[in-house]
């Protein structure tokens, strides 16, 4: 270990003393560096969207005419919200069921290990494919729609589901499980009933966190999700929009009106992001408390 | 034998002990259950063979159409049909280059920071910060560069490519043309999006330095900085490279704040601030216009982007892994 | 001994630090606290904002109007150099029948003439015609050109101090074909003598999507400036590699707009939209003409209207015209198979050839020639829904 040849003096040099303080102010300079852009791109989008931020905006319809300005993004969050809560619907069961078997019943088989390496990848592939692949395998035949988009989603949400899920089911002390088994319990309740609630909390907070990721993505609902005016709360009939989207959209073009819808989206967006994770992290620090 | 803190009482690293439930006779519910998980389970293969499958085949006019041409053209004129994906290919992993270049110096300091230098009070707050920073959608950075900082920073790339435009290296990479919307804006903010990832694993890989190594260093009069040099990162070595893969998949895989930031325009140069184009952006922003061959193209550039994020993250977690696996079977 | 747990940001899901109640009680103090921040900014912003009135403008009152139609969604993409025009037609067409619902989605024109080809819309717009070895692809068979409007596309640049630039069709093919890459080139100068012009290079702009104004923005290049433009004109073009792409008009605009020293080809409509210069151009007969709506007029009035209702206002003669006039049309089917939607259709159309004429000069386009006009509602009205023949309005009898 060269630390051992390296100190063999007796004193502290000034050339040491130096490039500890320089190591230290570098480390500190570079904490700055990413908070000083992330505090300001926050702020910036506060500001901005604080400018058009109302009920109106929140309710009303996308005006037909882009270029004036004017609210609102209505339908564009009530597309979010139904995309998302579909999408969630969909992955989070399955996922938990999968971290089930992969911690439950495969600790150490083949599929299992197949399982969990696949299910990291997956969790590395770009957004965009999913989008791809979901309009290859299903727009194609069945039309844009909010159904669509939630699939491609959900297949996002999936393997960060399938991770948490099964992280938190590792911790849960094998003690529980084996006095479960003691008093007769079969190993489905045993899951059931005492596995899965003690993982509860961390169950929750990693499934939200799933969630604020995909309510956040833009590039799975661009080819199959569409684009509309109106609310359309119809899942599986029509196009339907969202506020990533709307936001994607809306900075392409030149109009002041239609950037201040972006904003405002933009600041819509990141409250509901930032609430979720806010609860994820409520929830972790509430319950457990071990 | 630990010496330091254990992060969460109650949790152990468990190694695959036995499953309790293998004295257990299984009855009907029991099949019904495991296979039910085992299905959901199997849907993360079902979904990533489909993915590769369905893919590839709407992919493949394009690539019959073009041959090897696909990977090594360098020209895409959808009206000629002509499908290269070389400058794309070329501005994905430039536009990576410089977020990793960008990112990776300070998302290591982050780590330091949390693991060895932070006073206590201040380490939660960062911590929330760069968790905030992965909060943030990449969509709202892309309205946020596009809008505000491609603009405001184009006077800086300008003055900046003059002053080097002689200069013999530099010259080739910090020269003119210089443009707001760039391979250098958008490796900007995918700098500031990789962050909290190689950030979070270099963090989990600065504490599984052995405490035994780290106190032995100071016990003989090491100052922080050296103890870090001497102990931490030969050891962390492998995982900070593994970090870093998995920021570079990342980068590889952002869309959206590329698409708006980029430029639109696609070229092989080393001009950092020229503009340029890259795979997820030119598929986000051609695919709603495109039909026949060219849909196909763009599929085809999302099968390659697809392999080429697989292999980077496959890569990298089997560096990660093996590091911090070392530390469980200690 | 530190824990092993995968890498992520979802380690932070698990409680990292200290055990202690009251570490426990301090975050989730810290925790409200931030919840408090969140909610009172969103409040506060909230509370700020005021509402903003509505969007759509007072209603047109001719009295052309057919009786109420029932409930049917027309949909439309293609070209984004009508868009506005068809924004503000839609939103008014809106008032006078509320039950239909119109979305005209942009996209280029090629993105229009391929979804109709696909009937995967009801009417496309398009500034550029459809080629003849593509007509088989039309699904629904035969297909009317309905002119609309026409209107200036407009060479806009973005150069500080420079507000009055001139440009020949020459130096225009030069500069956008990256012969000309600064803007102090002798060539620009010796049409500006009296400007002061920058050494600031030159970003051309041009579109990305398949798109008519490009087609015709290259093909008054190849008219003009044969020498000079060696490119095939066409809706996309093989441009040089140094220059930017838009997302349609708005895109172009937008792109424009916020690179000093850009130049581009937007309609008039997104580029006064946007606030940007734009540059008198050489006309055939030698003078600099503004792109105006009179200069888009005189324009069409030097065109030869072909008996499908095709004609090409660019380059044409006539000592005031814009040169870079271009036309535009919607291209609908004229078998209309739906009932509803045929009606609907017919019921819009009209709407755009009458009516709308009327507010094209608001939003900057130019309304078509009284005689063009007319030609235009004829082709309307022979559009054939549900398989009888018959004038808007009227019941269908057989299908």
């Amino acid at each position: 270990m060269s630390a051992g040849a390296a100190v063999l003096t007796r004193t502290v040099t000034p050339g040491r003393r130096l490039r500890n303080r320089l190591a230290s102010i570098l480390v500190w300079l570079s904490v700055l560096v990413a908070v000083v852009p992330l505090t300001f791109v926050v702020v910036y989008v506060v500001v901005q969207g604080a400018k058009v931020i109302s009920l109106d905006f929140l309710t009303k319809p996308i005006p037909i005419i882009s270029r004036l300005p004017g609210p609102g993004m209505g339908p564009a969050i009530v597309g979010t919200l139904l995309t998302t809560g579909v999408a969630s619907a969909m992955s989070i069961p399955l996922g938990i069921l999968a971290a089930v078997y992969l911690n439950e019943y495969g600790r150490r088989n083949r599929v299992a290990t197949a399982i969990r390496f696949l299910s990291d990848v997956m969790s590395g592939v770009p957004s965009i494919v999913m989008g791809l692949f979901i309009y290859t395998v299903w727009v194609l035949r069945f039309g844009l729609s909010a159904f669509a988009g939630a699939l491609a989603l959900g297949a996002l949400m999936l393997p960060i589901v399938i991770r948490s899920a099964e992280t938190v089911l590792k911790l849960v002390p094998n003690e529980l499980r084996e006095a479960s088994t003691a008093l007769g319990a079969r190993t489905s309740r045993t899951i059931l009933s005492v596995v899965i609630p003690a993982a509860l909390p961390g169950i929750v907070s990693g499934s939200l966190l799933a969630v604020a990721r995909a309510a956040g993505e833009t590039a799975p609902l661009l080819f199959t999700i569409g684009a509309t005016r109106t609310v359309n709360t119809s899942v599986f009939n029509g196009v339907n929009t969202a506020l990533s989207t709307q936001i994607f959209r809306n900075a392409q073009l030149p109009f002041t009106g239609a950037q201040d819808r972006a904003w405002g989206a933009a600041l819509t967006l990141i409250a509901l992001v930032l609430v979720l994770t806010l609860v994820a992290r409520l929830v972790t620090a509430r319950f457990s408390r071990r | 034998m630990t010496l330091t803190e254990t992060r969460s009482p109650g949790a152990e690293p468990t190694p695959p002990a036995p499953s309790p439930f293998a004295a257990t006779t299984p009855g009907t519910a029991d099949l019904l259950f495991r296979w039910i998980s085992l299905a959901s389970g199997l849907l993360v293969l079902l979904v990533l063979g489909l993915i590769a499958a369905s893919m590839t085949k709407e992919a493949w006019p394009a690539f019959a159409h073009e041959g090897v041409g696909f990977l090594t053209g360098t020209r895409w004129a959808p009206a000629e049909n002509v499908f290269g994906a070389l400058p794309f290919v070329w501005g994905t992993l430039l536009t990576s280059l410089i977020a990793l270049v960008l990112g990776v110096p300070v998302s290591v300091g982050i780590a330091l920071f949390l693991s060895e230098f932070a006073p206590r009070r201040a380490r939660r707050p960062v911590v929330y910060v760069v968790d905030l920073l992965a909060a943030i959608p990449s969509v709202v950075f892309g309205l946020w560069g596009v809008i505000f900082l491609a603009p405001k920073i184009a006077p800086l790339y300008e003055s900046v490519a003059s002053s080097v435009r002689s200069v013999p290296v530099v010259g080739t990479i910090l020269g003119p043309p210089a443009s707001g919307k760039s391979f250098f804006t958008a490796g900007l903010i995918l700098a500031l999006m990789i962050t909290p990832i190689v950030t979070s694993i270099s963090r989990e890989v600065f504490e599984t330095t052995p405490a035994g190594q780290k106190e032995g260093a100071l016990a003989l009069g090491a100052t922080r900085w050296e103890m870090v040099r001497a102990a931490m990162l030969p050891h962390s070595r492998a995982g900070i490279i593994g970090a870093v893969m998995l920021g570079l998949g990342r980068a590889m895989g952002e869309t959206i704040a590329t698409a708006l930031v980029i430029g639109s325009s696609p070229q092989i140069t080393a001009k950092v601030f020229a503009p340029g184009d890259a795979m997820a952006a030119v598929i986000a922003n051609q695919f709603g216009e495109a039909s026949d061959v060219h849909r196909a193209a763009l599929i085809g550039l999302g099968v390659l982007l697809f392999v080429m994020t697989i292999v980077v993250n496959i890569a990298a977690r089997a560096v990660v892994g093996r590091t911090l696996q070392d530390e469980v079977a200690r | 001994m530190a824990n092993f747990r995968p890498g992520g940001i979802l380690s932070v899901v698990l409680v990292r630090n200290d055990n202690s109640a009251t570490a426990a009680r301090r975050s989730r103090r810290r925790l409200l606290g931030l919840a408090a921040v969140v909610a009172t900014v969103g409040l506060v912003g909230a509370a700020c904002g005021g509402s903003k009135g509505s969007d759509t403008g007072s209603s047109s009152s001719s009295g052309a109007s057919s009786a109420k139609l029932s409930a049917a969604t027309l949909n439309g993409s293609g070209s984004t150099f009508q868009l506005a025009f068809d924004e503000a037609a839609i939103a008014q067409f809106k008032e006078k029948q509320p039950a239909v619902t119109v979305n005209y989605g942009g996209g280029g024109s090629g993105k229009g003439k391929q979804d109709l080809a696909d009937q995967i819309v009801d009417f496309a717009g398009t500034d550029s015609l459809v080629k003849p070895e593509d007509a088989s692809k039309y699904k629904g068979g035969e297909f009317l050109y309905i002119p609309t409007v026409a209107a200036p596309i407009t060479v806009s640049y973005n150069l500080k101090g420079v507000s009055d630039l001139k440009l020949d069709a020459d130096t225009i093919a030069k500069i956008f074909s990256r012969q000309i890459k600064t803007w102090d080139d002798p060539a620009i100068k010796a049409t500006n003598s009296g400007a002061t012009l920058p050494s600031t290079a030159i970003t051309v702009v041009h579109r990305s999507d398949a798109s008519g104004t490009t087609e015709n923005f290259t093909k008054f290049l190849a008219a003009a400036s044969p020498t000079s433009w060696t490119i095939k004109a066409g809706s996309t073009v093989d441009w040089p590699t140094d220059t930017q792409a838009g997302n349609g008009n708005q895109g172009v605009a937008s792109a424009v707009k916020s690179t000093d020293g850009a130049i581009g080809y937007v309609d008039l409509s997104d580029a006064k939209a946007s606030g940007l210069t734009f540059a008198q151009v050489k006309n055939k007969a030698g003078n600099f003409e503004k792109p105006t709506l009179e200069g888009a007029s005189k324009a069409l009035d030097g065109a030869t209207v072909n008996a499908d209702l095709t004609y090409n206002p660019l380059w044409t003669d006539g000592a005031d015209a814009y040169p870079i006039t271009s036309p535009t049309w919607v291209l609908v089917y004229k078998n209309q198979t739906d009932k509803a939607k045929g009606e609907a259709v017919k019921a819009f159309l009209t709407y755009l050839v009458t009516d709308a004429q009327d507010v094209a000069k608001d939003v900057d386009y130019a309304k078509l020639p009284a005689s063009l006009q007319a030609k235009a509602k004829a082709a309307v009205d022979s559009i054939v829904v549900g398989g009888s023949a018959g004038s808007s309005g009227s019941s269908t009898t057989t299908k």
